[in-house]
């Protein structure tokens, strides 16, 4: 495939007995904007750091660029690790220049790129100062712009938002929005799902190390059943009688007398709201929503992301 | 290579721009200057000290002013050799006692060589006043006048309140406050606290000790006593008692009714002694200053070795740490290779360590060359035979392979490292061996080619230090040769183990790896 900038074919990371990415396979377009989605420890930075060559796998192949090896192509990739830190004795400017340069850019073109960076996401009274006096927010954002500032290919991004307030993180979204339409593609991993509802083309779900969804957020979602949440006093088992409801439970809500109504693709939910009255049940909410990339998320790896978090 | 210049520049910037890096840079000099300058205030500015002698005895009062009298002279002889030194026409760091030539060389080859016996003859002569007509012709023609130093102890009047015929208990008990510094003695604008009381009792004759004689208990209150509260400065007592010595000796003398002339001349007979080096060419084998500077200059060396060395590693150490917490590390690895990372750190932060002795030794040569007096044309002389000797390439050599084979433990350490403090824990034994051979280094220069010494040259973290440190004996061929290969290959060998462990040591989080795991990794990474 002519347009692929990067894919993966069954790699597999392990630590003596542990596995830690487990068959990894994927194929990611030029221009689109790629999200790693999974919980903590799912393998999210291991893989990423196998794609860009810092570990080995220990088998299965990784094409970036149309190379093997991601040092052949370091200057056509940015990547921001998942922990952040810069040079802290450093001028802000110095260390998106030296970044650069260590990208392959001459001094001057580096130099004059920092400046026109910061200027364009607000940091520019911050140029002359050096990093150890910045906020933990500004820095990352910094580090986001050491990142790309040769304008690589291929951005890879592990964790981009986290520490960053709501308004630098609709900044960071338009920069990565920036890149996209630039004909850059991007990858970046999150667990915070509505940066990835809103910036994603793609999503690549993992949990244990394993691939649980590779596609297109609409077919993320389609995974999920359509549901209607429903609020009310009488006997909603009554509800049961339809055709289209495949199953009614409750819901995870503190509110007493909340239903979940899971339906088939082709119900109308109106249906519903005519059986009520016609069977005069009162209802105190009728909610039909599409469903969220949380609820895709909860649902997909809902038990594993619970099982790390207590382990 | 490119990109090792590119790391190294920011290391080597980095590195510069940094506070401690300047102070380690200006505390050498300050503290060496300021040491020189220090020594020559304490040494000029001794304070006059005042004395009281109570002789009830009334035998030994001319023996102790004469006591006081010689040490007063000695004074002023060594200042006049030190003037003479100055001023003389041709400093010859080259002279022996063999190719002295002029009355002034000899006169400072005798003081050299025998100081009791140079006082005798300096007062038999005349003292100062025949001195500076015999040095005369040897001055520079615009040599500053001599000044001769002030007598350091002088007699105190004695207090009203003391009776010197009262029993000695009583006197002391009396001069007990001016002792103790609670009064001071003298008239009014030439007075200070009383530095010693030299009491001799009536009785002292009883308590002389003669050889053969029956041992008697110790008793302090028998013989001459010396009250001072400074206990440290001997140099009033030593005097008194050498000179009452002399005084008793002389008594004897009479007694047996020998030529006491004749026994003096007898004490001042001496025999000169040549030192020779077998080494050297025919005609030249006696032992210059400068020769005995050749021999001594590798500990120098090594000295400023260990510092510089331990300057760098420090740094290096702390910087890998530092980019490892802060996960630096993974940028760069994304952009660079593990070698080209560790190459260009390396090489940074070594010009970073030569910076430091290229300062260290311009701020000499500035402080020799601007900084004119006898004691800086000595070492710019020094300085002068260490450079034309041959152990300039022995240090930049060791210099080198030291900072390559110390540098590349250290990084592997950092690599292991997430805290400053872990690596620290880490670093110490490391410290310890270098330890070894800067605290042995005098020996190896007393005795360059024992055994010990041989076998210690063959451990490759010793190498540097101990090699250089023999360099000026010329060290067996088979030493020299076998101690390099030795010392290359372990540097090749750390060198690479160490990339394999900064490799994997870099991206690890958490604990610091078993000593298995390393054994692992290298099995592993063949």
């Amino acid at each position: 495939m002519p347009d692929s900038v990067l894919r993966l074919e069954n790699v597999i990371k392990t630590y003596g007995d542990f596995t830690a990415v487990d068959g990894i396979s994927l194929n990611i377009p030029k221009g689109s904007i790629y999200g790693f989605l999974g919980p903590n420890g799912a393998g999210k930075t291991t893989t990423i750091r196998m794609i860009l060559g810092i570990i080995k796998p220990t088998s299965g192949t990784v094409s970036i660029l149309g190379s093997p090896y991601a040092l052949d192509v370091r200057n056509r990739i940015g990547y921001l690790p998942e922990e952040k830190g810069l040079y802290k004795k450093m001028k802000v400017w110095a260390v998106i220049q030296y970044f650069a340069m260590l990208k392959g850019m001459q001094k001057k073109q580096a130099k004059d790129q920092a400046f026109s960076l910061l200027e364009k996401y607000g940091l520019k009274d911050f140029a002359e100062s050096k990093v150890e006096a910045l906020s933990k927010g500004m820095g990352q954002k910094v580090q986001v712009l050491s990142a790309v500032a040769h304008e690589p290919e291929l951005i890879i991004l592990d964790e981009p938002f986290s520490g960053l307030d709501p308004i630098n993180q609709s900044v960071l979204e338009e920069l990565i929005n920036d890149m996209a339409s630039n004909g850059q593609t991007v990858i970046f991993s999150t667990h915070v799902m509505q940066h990835a509802e809103r910036l994603c083309d793609h999503i690549l779900l993992i949990t244990k190390g394993k691939k649980v969804f590779d596609g297109t957020i609409k077919e993320a979602k389609a995974t999920v059943s359509r549901r209607v949440i429903v609020a009310t006093k009488n006997d909603i088992t009554q509800l049961r009688k339809l055709p289209g409801i495949a199953s009614i439970s409750e819901t995870d809500s503190d509110f007493p007398d909340e239903w979940q109504l899971d339906i088939s693709d082709s119900f109308d939910p109106q249906e519903i709201l005519r059986f009520c009255a016609e069977k005069k049940l009162g209802l105190s909410r009728f909610e039909f929503t599409e469903p969220s990339l949380h609820d895709v998320f909860v649902h997909l790896v809902g038990d594993d992301a619970r099982e790390h978090q207590f382990r | 290579m490119r990109m090792i210049w590119l790391i190294a520049s920011r290391e080597y910037l980095e590195n510069v721009r940094t506070k401690g890096f300047w102070i380690t840079i200006l505390i050498f000099p300050v503290i060496f200057i300021g040491i020189y300058f220090l020594q020559s205030v304490l040494r000029d500015a001794t304070p006059t000290r005042y004395y009281l002698l109570i002789d009830q005895s009334g035998k030994y009062e001319q023996a102790v002013d004469v006591a006081i009298e010689r040490n007063h002279q000695r004074r002023v002889l060594q200042t006049f050799v030190q003037y003479l030194l100055d001023n003389r026409i041709e400093a010859d760091l080259e002279l022996t006692s063999a190719n002295a030539s002029t009355a002034a060389d000899k006169f400072v080859d005798g003081v050299d060589a025998n100081q009791v016996a140079a006082l005798d003859d300096w007062l038999s002569n005349g003292g100062l006043d025949f001195a500076l007509v015999m040095a005369t012709p040897y001055l520079k023609p615009n040599s500053p006048p001599f000044k001769q130093p002030e007598n350091q102890f002088l007699l105190a009047d004695l207090p009203d309140e003391v009776d010197i015929s009262a029993p000695p208990a009583n006197i002391v008990k009396a001069l007990r406050p001016y002792l103790t510094g609670q009064k001071s003695i003298g008239s009014d604008d030439n007075s200070g606290p009383l530095f010693a009381l030299i009491l001799i009792p009536k009785n002292v004759d009883e308590f002389i000790s003669r050889p053969r004689a029956t041992p008697q208990a110790p008793n302090p209150n028998s013989g001459i006593q010396y009250w001072a509260s400074n206990l440290t400065d001997s140099r009033l007592p030593d005097a008194i008692a050498n000179s009452i010595n002399a005084e008793i000796r002389e008594q004897e003398y009479e007694k047996l009714e020998l030529n006491i002339e004749l026994v003096r001349n007898i004490q001042r007979t001496r025999m000169p002694l040549n030192q020779l080096d077998p080494s050297a060419a025919l005609g030249e084998e006696a032992v210059s200053m400068a020769d005995t500077f050749r021999q001594f200059a590798p500990i120098g060396f090594v000295y400023l070795m260990f510092i510089s060395l331990m300057q760098n590693v420090q740094y290096l150490l702390s910087n890998t740490v530092e980019e490892k917490s802060n996960r630096i590390i993974e940028v760069l690895l994304a952009s660079v290779t593990a070698g080209e990372l560790m190459m260009g750190k390396l090489v940074g932060i070594g010009l970073a360590g030569l910076t430091t002795i290229a300062v260290w030794l311009l701020s000499f040569y500035l402080f020799i060359t601007l900084y004119d007096s006898s004691d800086t044309e000595l070492i710019s002389q020094i300085l002068e035979v260490v450079l034309s000797s041959d152990l300039i390439p022995w240090f930049v050599f060791y210099y080198f392979a030291g900072y390559a084979l110390y540098s590349g433990i250290f990084l592997a350490i950092g690599s292991l490292c997430n805290t400053l403090k872990e690596a620290q824990a880490m670093m110490t034994p490391m410290i310890m061996i270098q330890v070894v051979p800067l605290a042995t280094m005098f020996f190896i220069v007393l005795d360059p080619n024992n055994t010990l010494v041989r076998i210690m040259s063959w451990f490759p973290l010793f190498t540097p230090y101990v090699m250089m440190n023999r360099a000026a004996a010329n060290p067996p061929l088979f030493d020299v040769i076998g101690t390099t290969i030795m010392l290359i290959a372990s540097i090749i060998l750390v060198l690479w183990m160490s990339g394999k462990i900064f490799k994997h040591g870099v991206l690890r989080t958490g604990q610091p790896p078993k000593i298995i795991e390393l054994f692992r990794l290298f099995k592993l990474s063949k």
